[in-house]
This record gives structure tokens, sequence and C-alpha cells, in this order.
């Protein structure tokens, strides 16, 4: 498999229909898969046939300290046993309780309490789907007081008790850096080389009062170099671009994807 | 409580509220300033996510009020109606509802059924291509009644609708049906006995059965030619094929 994938997202549809592309693989937004037909569904029955297909998920909340809502696995399910994706994919995160769900990817205190509702989730979802889930580290404006374990460890350490993969997200690290003052290279270096099983590149935002994960841009220059770093620690790990925010023709994330193949070329003949 | 539910409700109410934030700011590393500035970076990245699902489910009425009322409207509704499901495709199911008792939309009597055929539209988009046994209404299929012209509303806010831009209000009650030929959804108006065939038929009813109700609120009522038209447009179907 070309390791080098992008994500799949409504305005390139047609692109994706007209002609076979040059990317490996592509991934989707699980929830936007959800209705029981229509042409978002029929989009990706008919490209599941050219391109391995990547199903990430975005509304699970899987930290919620409020018990779990059931009907979104069991929608999860039916996706996953229709398309049969590659790769399944959730974050790091919570984002639901007390009478709401927040719709974002809110981070996570790295507590050991945490800790063993993350790993006890992952572990009910990789039974419910009957396969092995990735887990993505989410980026971050704040940093709780309470945090007592390293972002890196944490993801390690859930990697460990719940057996999932990591999706590990070189953009975020790189965001976290710089909003929260820790250091991507010591987080990459806590997780064990064989665990990472996919890797997310997108752009990011520099605003005013913190750098904003936006997925509205080129990868930036220092992401390309913390990419560098991860090639070399984890090897040739399928890789995404990501854009969904002022979305691009198709050729810029191609483009992109060229060059993440370059740079996995590079790494793996040094 | 344990401490990650007490973090994570404070988390909550300072991206939910402004009032909230400098309470909760203490729970979060640096200065407070700087933690109130970022959680307003949360409250803007909830709030315009929300916004996006909501005005695309509901083009039509973006239209109809514009672009920065409905941003307004958007974040009120979200105050009393938040989302709670993991899908957004879920969220903005009780916008007519809403409107309908908004004190900025007053004015504007036809926006509640504007909405409600948008919500049926959406469901439409995203349901079943194949019907369940025995029925013979396409699953992507809705029926709305309604004092004001829905169908001549939905035609002149089309993308590609190039005719004159104009509603006469005044045209009098109307029946619609939702329908999805295959991906795009479209909104037509309909006679009163084609209405109650498809509504007794969307119900289970027997063909014979549809067909009297039909002729009993239009006595003129031609099955043949509705029935030839409907399989043509797939709104009538059986097990995943015309009849």
């Amino acid at each position: 498999m070309d390791p080098v994938g992008v994500g799949l997202r409504a305005a390139h549809y047609e692109d994706f229909l007209a002609r076979k592309r040059d990317v490996g693989w592509l991934e989707v937004h699980s929830e936007n898969y959800f209705g029981a037909g229509g042409y978002d569904l029929h989009v990706l029955n008919r490209l599941r046939a050219d391109y391995p297909i990547s199903a990430h998920g975005v509304g699970l909340a899987l930290g919620s300290a409020a018990p779990e809502a059931g009907g979104h696995v069991a929608k999860l399910k039916r996706l996953v046993d229709a398309i049969e994706p590659t790769f399944v994919s959730e974050h790091l995160c919570w984002g639901r309780g007390f009478g709401r769900h927040f719709n974002d990817l809110l981070p996570l205190p790295y507590t050991e309490e945490a800790l063993a509702l993350m790993s006890a989730r992952v572990s009910q979802l990789q039974e419910a789907l009957g396969r092995r889930i990735l887990v993505e580290n989410v980026s971050s404006y704040l940093e709780y007081r309470a945090s007592d374990i390293a972002e890196g460890e944490f993801i390690a350490e859930l990697s460990r008790r719940s057996g999932c993969g990591v999706l590990l997200d070189v953009n975020n690290l790189y965001v976290n850096q710089l909003n929260n003052g820790s250091d991507a290279l010591e987080a990459m270096g806590a997780i064990a080389p064989g665990s990472v099983a996919e890797i997310h590149l997108a752009g990011h935002l520099v605003a005013p009062h913190c750098v904003v994960d936006t997925h509205g841009e080129r990868v930036a220059e220092p992401v390309w170099a913390l990419y560098r770093a991860a090639l070399e620690r984890f090897g040739t790990v399928p890789t995404l671009i990501e854009w969904d925010t002022d979305i691009p023709p198709l050729e810029v994330l191609l483009g992109e994807a060229r060059h993440a193949r370059a740079l996995q070329a590079e790494a793996c003949c040094v | 409580m344990s401490e990650l539910a007490a973090l994570q409700r404070d988390f909550g109410a300072g991206i939910a509220s402004l009032d909230k934030a400098a309470e909760v700011a203490p729970i979060f590393r640096g200065p407070p300033q700087a933690a109130l500035e970022r959680l307003a970076v949360y409250r803007g990245n909830v709030v315009g996510a929300c916004t996006k699902a909501l005005a695309g489910t509901y083009p039509i009425v973006a239209k109809i009020v514009g672009e920065a009322f409905f941003e307004g409207l958007a974040r009120e509704y979200l105050r009393r109606f938040p989302s709670t499901s993991g899908d957004l495709n879920e969220f903005g199911a009780q916008l007519s509802q809403f409107v309908a008792r908004f004190e900025h939309t007053q004015d504007l009597p036809y926006l509640p059924d504007v909405a409600r055929m948008e919500w049926l539209a959406h469901r439409a988009y995203y349901a079943a291509d194949e019907p369940g046994p025995g029925l013979c209404l396409a699953p992507a299929c809705a029926l709305l009644t309604s004092p004001w012209p829905l169908a001549r509303i939905w035609e002149v806010h089309q993308d590609d609708y190039e005719g004159e831009f104009s509603v006469d209000l005044e045209a009098g009650p109307e029946r619609i049906l939702i329908y999805r030929p295959r991906f795009r959804v479209l909104v037509g108006a309909i006679s009163t006995g084609a209405y109650r065939f498809l509504e007794r038929c969307g119900a289970g009813a027997p063909v014979t059965a549809a067909l009297d109700a039909a002729l009993v609120a239009e006595p003129e009522f031609d099955l043949g030619a509705a029935l030839a038209a409907w399989i043509e447009a797939g709104v009538i179907v059986e097990s995943g094929e015309a009849i």
C-alpha cells in the first residue's frame, strides 16, 4: 500500500469519482456516513473499491466522565461492518456531559483517573467493534493544573493497557509545544516505535492568543521537520494529509502528499 | 463527583458561559487572563461548528434571514437547544419550534414551516436507498401541509434557480411532497388526493384503501397518471425496485 493518504471531503468527491488519483488511501470522518443511505454513502461505496479506507471518528468523546450514550457506537459498528475499513480511529479527548455534546475534541487532564477511564472505554469499543482501534493525540489550548503525567507517557500507557494503536498527529504535538511549552520530540520519545500505526499531518493557524489547529493551511515547515524525526523513530508509517477548512483544489492536497512521500523515501534510504 | 467529572463540569461551564469562565480559569495552568482567552477559542470553535452544521441543514432559512442574523439565531438556538449527539447531522431538530417563538422572527410567519420542510429534506438526504418490506413509499419521502407556498419558497432559493425571485405568500394552503429521485432532494406541491394516497401508503395501507382515501378527498384524482410519475421519480417503490 502506498503509505500516503488524504482526507476525503465532499468538495473532492467528483475529482475522485472521475478517475483514480495518485494517493494510497482515503480517510473519512465516520459520522458523515452514519446515514442509512444517500449520496455520501454511495460515493464511499464506490471509492472503497479503489482505495483502502480509514474511518476516523470525531464524535465518541471517549474520555467523557458521563456514562456512554449507546447509539453512536451502534452506528459506527454498522458503518465499519459495511465498509470494512483498513483503520478505525478516534481521539484521546472528552466532549460530552451535563446534558450536552460540545462537538469538539476537548483535552483530558493527564491523570491516573483519566488514563483508567480512557483505557476502559477504548477496550469496550474494541470489543464492540471486534477489532483494534487507533487513538489520536489532540491539540490543546489549555493545560490542567491537575495533570501529573506527561502527554507522551499517557499515550504510551493507554496503548499498553488497551492494546490500541497510536494515531500520532505530529501537527497537534507541535501546536501543544507552542501553546503549552511541552516538548514534541520528548513526547514522541516516550511512545514505543511499534505502537504507532498512522500519522496525521495538517496545517495550523498562529492566532493572537494561541496557535489554533485549523486544518486549513499547508503543513508548516517545523511540522515537516518533526515528521522527519517521527519517520526516523517509527519507520514508514501510513501518513495522512488532513484539510478541513477553506478546502483547496485536490491538487494542493496531492502536492502535500507527494512531499510526505519524498520525506519517507529519504528517511528509509539514509 | 470524581475529580475528572468535576474538571469536565468546570471546563464545560467555562465554554458554555462567559460568566462562568473567570470562575473556572484557575483549573488551568498559566495566568488567568490567558486561560480566559483560550477558553474563548474553545467557545468560538463550539459555536462555529454548530452554526456551520445548522446552516448546512437549513440553507433556505439562512438565506431568508441573512448570514449575520442567522449567526445570532444559531447562537441563541444553541443556548436553548444544545447539541446532544456526537453526530452534528442530528443537531437542529427543534429549529422550527424555536423560530416559531423567537421574538426576532415573528415578522416571518412562514419561517417555522420552511424550517420544518428543510428538516424533512435533511432527513430524506440521509435516508435509506432501499425500502423495507411491504412499504410502497420510498424511505426518502416525506409529506407536509402548510398555509404557506413551501414548494415555491424552496424553488426560488435553490442555487441553480434562474427565474424571477418572487413568492406569492397569499397563494393559499399547500401540500408538499419531499422526495429524492436519486441523491438530490426535491420538493413539489401535490394535490389533496395525491397527498392522501401517499400518506396512507406511507402508513402501510393497501393500495385499494389508499385510493379510496384519495378519491374521498379528490373525486377526480387520476391514480394512473400519478403512479406513472411517482414510479419514474422513485417515490413509489417495492423491495428496492419500481413496481
